[in-house]
């Protein structure tokens, strides 16, 4: 309805001409609207386009005073540097790219894994201690993300697991669970109960019912559910930076920022890299945007 | 506090919670056969529950009782020290210093967060062709790293060929100037652009998912009644949006408040930009003083969740339509 939102339009028009008239003011006031939107999405994506251009720039050309807003001699050279060369920068990269990969992967998995199970036993099963346990978890979300900062660093080294991908998982899936256990509890307690009853009386157990029955309707929740902690690993900085202090561990992240502090490496290279840091989870949310909003609205209700 | 549910989507937003303010036992879905099931129902919550106690519980705790300790590894052994912690943070300059420069991330980032998001949700409240789509694009600030977020817009900062200083030079301003880690407030002010850029995406979902709700009889009734515009945002859409507009300012104060990446990246050390989180890092990881570090990050989490609820007292209004 969006007709219903300007008042006075000047013309005075009869009953008959209504449709008409209303057309006409969708129209206008689509202008201001579309002028908005296209702000609003110009504001999303230039410093993202910057970057893409800058990466596919010379040196000489992203460094020049007489900026080009277009690269005019676009070039994949720092691509090609960043994936083939030998040297050290990129080999860097190249190594901190599969980390992060495998660190995201992992806390992923197996957070997604350990939360579907609780989840569903919050959300079907009453047993004692059942709301102390839930309210436990959620409230953990309301830690702010560093306040266990220190400890868990302190916790790791005592048990040999800085620097390792475990420590890393280990401390993405303590943070990623309970928003994850949160989302896949809504998602279950919103699916009909009559659905495994049916099952129960056919006499599959739980577990059946939860793999053949259940699983089946929440792919959706799980999906965003992994979309979420994925997206959420990925953007992490401070957590790595403390728990890992050489290439073994270090995810893209740290090793991009450690770059930047290092005035030797070229600003297209250093983009080139940025946008490979990008490429993944930039994917994800244009291709995946539906459930990664459900998810996160679902998510934000704490 | 109250949930927020996206109308019209996949059904995933529907919290069992819905308004009831939470305390109570969520859930009309759960009756019937569940009572008497046994060991399973603790196996399943085990594991979470295992990694919930050892990695934030246990945590925690340490970081409530060690801050009354000196924890220094340079200074051995770990004793109880009472308030000192607290009182070498607070006489402190780099701390008082990184604590008004986090007031004002914090000022800055909320405010133009909150804004944006409603102004942006109000753009996309009724459905037209492509919205989607450009919800796709709008949401991609919020999927990027940080840290690479700081690399992006230090190319649009740059002074010699950033995206606003040619812009500036081009409309005849003679840009040039924009350099980060001169003045503190505009360095603060263009770093936290930077953290804006990045939470704004869920702002704008949280608003809107609340806008949704809004039916749209209210706006034909009120331009019935000759409201105008502006009229029916001040008085309808606004006070309905008050609940998702709470959440969206409760999870700009956390990520202002606790802000790391951004100034890390684009300014360094540097005392024009650090913040309380960065200082934290500093004097836990460099210092080797885990003492005050416990003792800065409790106080941080205080400060969070103090802010958190004086917020949700301020703004949010239980909605009923």
């Amino acid at each position: 309805m969006s007709a219903a939102v300007t008042t006075r339009s000047g013309t005075t028009a009869a009953p008959a001409t209504v449709p008409a008239r209303r057309r006409h003011r969708t129209d206008r006031m689509g202008a201001g609207r579309v002028v908005g939107l296209v702000l609003a999405v110009l504001w999303s994506i230039v410093p993202i386009y910057w970057a893409v251009k800058t990466s596919l720039q010379t040196e000489a050309d992203a460094r020049s005073a007489d900026t080009q807003y277009v690269p005019l001699h676009p070039t994949l050279h720092n691509y090609a540097r960043l994936l083939t060369d030998d040297s050290d920068v990129p080999g860097q990269i190249r190594r901190s790219a599969l980390n992060i990969v495998v660190e995201c992967g992992l806390a992923t998995i197996v957070t997604v894994v350990l939360a579907t199970l609780a989840a569903y036993a919050f959300a079907r099963f009453r047993f004692r201690g059942r709301n102390v346990f839930f309210y436990a978890v959620l409230a953990t979300m309301a830690f702010p993300p560093y306040t266990t900062l220190i400890p868990l660093y302190r916790i790791m080294s005592l048990f040999g697991l800085v620097n390792t991908y475990a420590g890393i998982v280990l401390v993405y899936v303590s943070g990623f669970l309970p928003l994850a256990t949160w989302v896949l509890h809504n998602y279950f307690a919103s699916i009909p109960q009559g659905i495994e009853e049916a099952g129960l009386i056919d006499g599959a157990g739980r577990l059946q019912v939860l793999r053949h029955l259940l699983l089946p309707l929440a792919v959706p929740g799980i999906i965003s559910t992994a979309l979420i902690t994925f997206l959420f690993a990925w953007g992490q900085f401070l957590f790595p930076l403390v728990l890992s202090s050489d290439l073994s561990t270090q995810p893209l992240t740290v090793v991009i920022a450690a770059l930047q502090g290092r005035h030797v490496v070229p600003s297209t290279l250093l983009n080139a890299a940025g946008v490979l840091a990008i490429v993944v989870p930039a994917a994800l949310a244009l291709v995946f945007n539906r459930y990664i909003v459900n998810g996160l609205l679902a998510g934000s209700a704490k | 506090m109250s949930s927020v549910s996206a109308a019209g989507s996949a059904g995933l937003a529907e919290s069992p919670r819905g308004g009831s303010g939470g305390g109570t036992t969520p859930s009309p879905a759960r009756r019937g056969r569940s009572t008497g099931a046994g060991p399973l129902p603790y196996v399943l919550v085990a594991p979470v529950i295992v990694f919930i106690a050892g990695l934030a519980f246990v945590p925690a705790v340490f970081t409530i009782v060690q801050s009354f300790f000196t924890v220094n590894a340079l200074d051995p052994p770990t004793r109880f020290s009472g308030l000192r912690n607290f009182r070498a943070l607070a006489e402190s300059d780099a701390i008082r210093s990184s604590l008004a420069n986090t007031a004002l991330y914090v000022v800055v980032g909320v405010v133009l967060s909150t804004v944006l998001g409603i102004v942006m949700a109000i753009l996309l409240q009724r459905p037209f062709r492509g919205r989607s789509l450009v919800i796709a694009v709008l949401i991609l600030p919020w999927a990027l790293p940080g840290v690479v977020e700081g690399i992006l817009w230090s190319g649009i900062f740059d002074p010699n060929a950033g995206l606003v200083s040619a812009v500036m030079n081009d409309v005849g301003l003679g840009g040039g100037h924009l350099l980060l880690g001169e003045n503190r407030v505009l360095t603060i002010v263009l770093i936290e652009l930077v953290q804006v850029w990045q939470i704004t995406p869920l702002s704008v979902l949280l608003v809107l998912a609340a806008l949704q709700l809004i039916p749209d009889e209210l706006y034909e009734a009120a331009q019935i009644d000759g409201c105008s515009r502006w009229g029916a945002i001040r008085q309808i859409t606004l006070p309905l949006a008050r609940p998702g507009i709470a959440v969206c300012m409760v999870q700009a104060l956390v990520a202002t408040l606790n802000v790391f990446d951004q100034p890390y990246v684009l300014n360094g050390a540097a005392a024009t930009g650090a913040t309380v989180t960065m200082q934290t890092y500093f004097v836990s990881f460099q210092n080797l003083d885990f003492g005050q570090g416990y003792a800065l990050s409790l106080f941080i989490t205080v400060l969070t969740l103090v802010g958190s609820l004086v917020i949700v007292k301020a703004v949010y209004r239980k909605v009923e339509l």
